[in-house]
């Protein structure tokens, strides 16, 4: 305390070469208005020890910090006579003040504080959801990490699969001209071949990508890599990736938004000697990842393109590959046909409701 | 008495404090017991605020379904012998929350001068340092100062208080601490 002891006897402020130099501000005197955004007014007006918006504010009076009134009163009757923000002595309750230009400040700010309040809850019960979702996912994220661990040895195998899967020649157009039909903002994002990675891992692409450029990009490809979609063989440790790759951020909000599915041929409208099954042999399981407000149309068009490509030149032109129906089985044996314009994040709410990779199926008829 | 942590706060003689928290503890437990709701918003708060925040070094998060135990983890602060070691710790916040502290104590076994074998930490902003300002924030980030700056002169861990100068043997020490969970 050597410090205020010289202050005391001479009366002298060191000064910082700044605080010697430093102009005060301008007073606005013209009509300018400067506007603050709440946020940044928010560690202002909150009470540092409930961590709301000052109620009743109090002042103490001289370190001038604030906080509620029943927050500083139970404060100094339970614990040390101090001011909690920086130790001053406080005395008494005498050692404060009322604050009510403080209040009406605030309500001048926040006219309808109930309005606010309710937001706060309607945050805080969000937060709570997530906050048990997330230890859900956490849980499982330790499940898959011990998995994979175990699994070390079989790792290079995703990459000789991607490799194989590869279209050997090159491919014919898309028979049925598919991508004039296709709106620009088709949601399936999975192909953006900027991932040289040779672990094999995907980039959850973000934006989404307009489909027509992605078949081009499909076809140039020489090693991009689909972790998203994937043949079955290397199903397991695709999977595993795939799940490995979110657990990274569960704390972001976005992963919220993305929906995994696996798309399997209907067992009973496509067995074995379904000339397109035949054709697609192992092609036939795809795994996607996918924004949840693409919609089942999105997912019909993906597919038709997909398999397009994927075909070759296997299956003659004049199979019209658009005549998909696609379902989902909310319980063993029953098979739902889906309408074009529900959302996946729709379906998955009112079908699926279970933490794991929506399953999907389709069927494929001659025309 | 540990009198590290205070970044925040000049140190003052409280022998009287000491002795006046005491007294008052049970009074405030009993009146603060009606007040569950402003107690669970607190912590809903803190809990926003660390999920938020961007430091990597601690975490802290509810303990299962209880929100009034929490797990919390800290790294060993760099240039110390704990650097890159990875500490469990317990949070128990009474009802009197945050107007008496929370009950925090050391899961991973930690070989330190202030951390007693069973866990206990002697640090002054736990006990009669405590403000309501302090938050499993700062006291995650106290007690991660703590382990690269002991207080020698009031040990809970002999040994570790003896040993600390010697940093060689030290090390060792506490790596076989670790190496016990």
């Amino acid at each position: 305390m050597t410090n205020s002891e010289q202050i005391g006897l001479n009366k002298t402020w060191e000064l910082s070469l700044y605080e010697l130099h430093r102009t005060p501000q301008e007073v606005i005197t013209d009509n300018t208005e400067i506007a603050v955004s709440p946020r940044s007014l928010h560690s202002e007006l909150m009470c540092p020890i409930c961590l709301d918006m000052l109620k009743k504010t109090m002042t103490t009076k001289e370190c001038l910090h604030r906080f509620c009134s029943e927050c500083i009163i139970t404060a100094l009757r339970s614990g040390n006579k101090e001011c909690p923000t920086c130790r001053k002595k406080l005395v008494s309750k005498r050692s404060l003040r009322a604050d009510p230009n403080f209040d009406l400040l605030i309500s001048k700010i926040y006219p309808s504080r109930d309005e606010y309040e309710a937001h706060q809850e309607k945050v805080l019960a969000k937060l709570n959801k997530v906050h048990s979702r997330e230890a859900f996912v956490q849980s499982i994220n330790e499940g898959i990490k011990l998995q994979s661990q175990n699994r070390a040895p079989r790792g290079r195998k995703p990459n000789e699969t991607v490799t194989s899967e590869q279209p050997g020649e090159p491919q014919p157009a898309p028979e049925n001209n598919t991508t004039n039909q296709t709106p620009t903002t088709t949601p399936l994002n999975n192909t953006i071949p900027s991932s040289p990675a040779p672990s094999g891992r995907s980039t959850p692409c973000d934006p989404p990508s307009p489909v027509s450029s992605s078949v081009s990009s499909i076809k140039r490809r020489p090693k991009s890599v689909l972790t998203s979609e994937k043949s079955e063989e290397s199903d397991s440790t695709a999977q595993t990736e795939q799940t490995d790759t979110d657990g990274e951020g569960p704390s972001e909000p976005h992963t919220l938004n993305e929906i995994e599915l696996v798309f399997k041929p209907h067992p009973t409208e496509m067995s074995g000697d379904n000339p397109l099954v035949k054709a697609l042999k192992e092609n036939s399981i795809r795994y996607i990842k996918t924004t949840a407000n693409a919609t089942v149309d999105h997912l019909h068009k993906y597919l038709a393109m997909r398999l397009t490509l994927d075909l070759d030149s296997q299956l003659s032109a004049s199979h019209s590959l658009l005549n998909f129906c696609i379902y989902i089985s909310p319980s063993a044996g029953q098979y739902v046909q889906l309408n074009g314009n529900q959302t996946l994040g729709q379906v998955n709410d009112k079908y699926w409701k279970e933490n794991k990779p929506l399953e999907m199926y389709y069927s494929w008829k001659k025309t | 008495m540990a009198q590290n942590e205070n970044p925040l706060y000049e140190q003052q003689p409280t022998a009287a404090a000491t002795v006046l928290t005491v007294e008052k503890d049970g009074d405030t437990v009993a009146r603060a017991q009606n007040d569950g709701h402003a107690v669970t918003k607190r912590l809903h708060k803190e809990l926003m605020f660390l999920m938020t925040s961007p430091d990597k070094s601690i975490s802290a998060f509810p303990d299962g379904e209880n929100l009034f135990k929490w797990i919390g983890t800290i790294s060993g602060p760099q240039d110390s012998v704990y650097e890159s070691l990875k500490f469990k710790l317990s949070f128990h916040f009474p009802n009197s929350y945050p107007y008496t502290a929370p009950v925090v104590k050391f899961i991973t076994p930690c070989f330190h001068p202030n951390i007693d074998t069973s866990g206990n930490i002697c640090l002054d902003i736990l006990k009669d340092k405590w403000s309501a300002l302090y938050d499993v924030r700062t006291i995650l980030l106290s007690i991660q100062a703590l382990l690269g700056e002991p207080n020698v002169d009031s040990p809970l861990n002999a040994l570790a208080a003896m040993k600390w100068t010697k940093k060689e043997e030290y090390k060792k020490l506490v790596m076989s601490t670790y190496n016990q969970a």
